[in-house]
């Protein structure tokens, strides 16, 4: 470390390689720096919870076909036959699956009439056993009664009286009051429709992961008199492939005229509803690995090259007294110097991708902990690269002060 | 206080063995100026580099300021050459991306001396070699005969107990090697050892002792008398 002085003064006197590697290590920080971000970025997006016991649960389709198949009867007397399984929690018949990606959407507002504000809510349709297939909690108001639970179908126009809502809707529909206080508010559907908020619930995500407004969901009191249906149910802990075999073979001994199809577990829907994010964090991971790989090359390259270059200066130092472990440390040093002018550029770069990217594309601020890493990621790759070569450059021989080679 | 018995060095490549130093046997004292001619490929530089520590030698006994090197380490043996020898190269070995100031600074950082003392010495045997007001110039900024001198200010600046010096006049045109020679002269008068590999006899003639390598062995040693180099001159 004595060196300092002397090697920097050298090192201004070469300013073209050192200055291309030290934009190779700008542009590879800012890269890192913005992808880990991104990376992270998704992760958070896929690490939100839906709000249900997704290890445990499943949905499973069921289509009628014969020409006097009657819905009504089937869903009931599956639902109740399901729920008497012994590996089976509860269940429910849904109009949409979370994270699905498909589902039904409506506005919510507090005032009547056309042009009022309105909240868009995802709308998921169940009995009164919605909340426990689902694992949603209450935490103001009470679930709907069996009594409340109406047949719809595709002509049905109006709404039941009584709706649940999350917590997150509730409040953006009625930012000043608390959870109790919105239990027993009305709000209005299709503009001018009044329904009773009759309970407040935790968190339910929307079937739309992508969305804005992905924690705004409802629960209301029907199920869909339909040939095509879906059953969502909630396995006891731990049984969930007991639950599916049991079900589907409950479901399939039946002769109601009906195909049961379909079955898919929540943690699989999940898998689908976020593969892009997983492919893109597993793109962004490829060209960080390959950026350093190609950093830390650049560097050996570099590096070896000036080696090469100074063999008779290396051997002349070694004359003059200098031991094996100056040579190592002269190179050491200076990488250190060069990496750390890119390393200056980078957390300049990371920034200022960061700043474009936020203003382009919406994407969440920079964290700031992220440079810090960066940077001794980066130095660590720069030493990791010059230690071989270096290693090579202590071992040249002294004499070879005096050969004229 | 440079005592070589016996010395034998040779060199191996996978089809040849080169016997450079056949037990070569030579005993430098205090205060000499040992100038060494020989044929070309006759084992002086070898000579001078086995001498100088920066190559190991097959056999024999080499006593260094009454120590033994046969058995130092890597580590002992720079530090040997950094305190008790000076190299002055035939094509000068300046570091090319150094001013002169750094490049007589080079040896003094290897050794755990103070700023301020490094900087005296600098400054001083820039002074001795006449280039005191050049300090901040590059090495190609300089004649050879400048650069060497510089080399020389190098070699000096630690203080050494000898200078090797191996062909130092061999890159210089007349002018100039007559004067790096005059100034080696002044540098053994103020009491510094030095051996210097020459192929100019009239070199030869100009140091006090004057030996010849042949074949990697000694084969003829005739002391001259400082009075006869000075006539020379
Ligand atoms: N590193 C080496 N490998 C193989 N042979 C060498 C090496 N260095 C010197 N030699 C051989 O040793 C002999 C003596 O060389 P050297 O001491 O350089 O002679 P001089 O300096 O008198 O010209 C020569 O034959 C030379 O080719
Ligand atoms: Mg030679």
């Amino acid at each position: 470390m004595s060196q300092i002085g002397p090697i920097f003064r050298a090192l201004m006197r070469n300013k073209v390689g050192a200055l291309l590697i030290a934009l190779q290590v700008a542009v590879t920080m800012t890269i890192i720096v913005n992808a880990i971000h991104l990376i992270n970025a998704r992760g958070d997006l896929m690490g939100r919870s839906s709000g249900l016991d997704e290890a445990n649960q499943f949905y499973v389709t069921s289509v009628g076909y014969a020409n006097d198949f009657d819905a009504p009867y089937v869903i009931d007397t599956d639902l109740g036959g399901i729920r008497q399984l012994p590996s089976v929690d509860d269940a429910v018949q849904i109009n949409a699956i979370p994270m699905s990606n498909g589902g039904w959407s409506m506005g919510l507002q507090t005032k009547a009439g056309e042009g009022e504000n309105s909240v868009p809510t995802a709308l998921y349709m169940t009995d009164e056993h919605g909340l426990n297939t689902l694992d949603v909690e209450l935490i103001a108001g009470e679930n709907f009664k069996a009594t409340e639970i109406s047949y719809r179908d595709r002509n049905t126009r109006d709404w039941p009286q009584s709706v649940i809502l999350t917590e997150a809707l509730a409040k953006s529909l009625f930012p000043d009051l608390s959870p109790t206080e919105i239990v027993g508010q009305t709000v209005y559907i299709q503009s001018n429709e009044p329904l009773t908020i009759i309970g407040i619930m935790d968190h339910l995500q929307a079937p739309w992961t992508g969305w804005t407004t992905v924690n705004h969901s409802m629960l209301v009191p029907n199920k869909f008199d339909s040939p095509y249906s879906r059953y969502l149910v909630r396995a006891k802990p731990g049984q969930r492939e007991q639950a599916i075999e049991q079900v589907e073979q409950f479901m399939k001994q039946r002769e109601v005229g009906r195909m049961v199809r379909e079955t898919e577990t929540m943690t699989q829907v999940r898998m689908d509803s976020y593969r892009g994010d997983s492919a893109l964090q597993a793109i962004l991971w490829t060209i960080i690995v390959v950026l350093c790989i190609i950093t830390a090359l650049g560097i050996v390259g570099l590096v070896s090259f000036s080696i090469n270059r100074r063999r008779r200066q290396i051997g002349t130092r070694r004359a003059l007294g200098a031991q094996k472990a100056d040579i190592m440390s002269y190179f050491l040093t200076e990488n250190v110097m060069i990496t750390s002018v890119g390393v200056i550029l980078g957390i300049a770069g990371s920034i200022a991708l960061n700043m474009w990217l936020v203003s382009s594309f919406n994407l969440p601020r920079l964290s700031y902990i992220y440079l810090p890493i960066a940077m001794i990621a980066m130095w660590t790759i720069g030493l990791f690269a010059v230690w071989g070569p270096a290693l090579r450059a202590a071992q040249i021989s002294p004499a070879i002060a005096t050969r004229n080679v | 206080m440079l005592v070589m018995n016996n010395i034998t060095k040779v060199f191996r490549t996978e089809t040849v063995e080169t016997h450079a130093l056949k037990q070569f046997s030579l005993t430098v004292n205090e205060g000499d100026f040992v100038a060494v001619t020989g044929p070309s490929g006759s084992g002086k530089t070898t000579f001078l580099n086995i001498a100088g520590l920066l190559e190991s030698f097959d056999d024999g006994e080499y006593t260094l300021d009454g120590r033994s090197v046969k058995n130092l380490n890597d580590k002992q043996l720079s530090q040997l050459r950094n305190e008790k020898i000076g190299f002055i190269f035939q094509s000068f070995n300046l570091i090319p991306d150094l001013n002169l100031f750094d490049n007589v600074d080079v040896p003094l950082r290897y050794r755990k001396l103070s700023k301020a003392e490094r900087k005296e010495r600098i400054e001083h045997s820039l002074d001795v070699v006449g280039l005191a007001n050049r300090m901040r110039h590059l090495p190609s900024q300089l004649s050879g005969g400048q650069q060497q001198r510089v080399a020389i200010a190098r070699a000096l600046a630690g203080n050494p107990l000898f200078l090797l010096a191996d062909e130092p006049t061999g890159n210089l045109d007349s002018k100039m090697a007559d004067s790096v020679m005059s100034l080696l002269e002044e540098i053994n008068q103020s009491g510094t050892t030095i051996v210097m590999v020459t192929h100019d006899l009239s070199q030869a003639e100009r140091a006090h002792r004057h030996i010849q390598v042949l074949d990697g062995q000694v084969t003829e040693q005739k002391r001259g008398a400082p009075e006869l180099a000075t006539v020379n001159a």
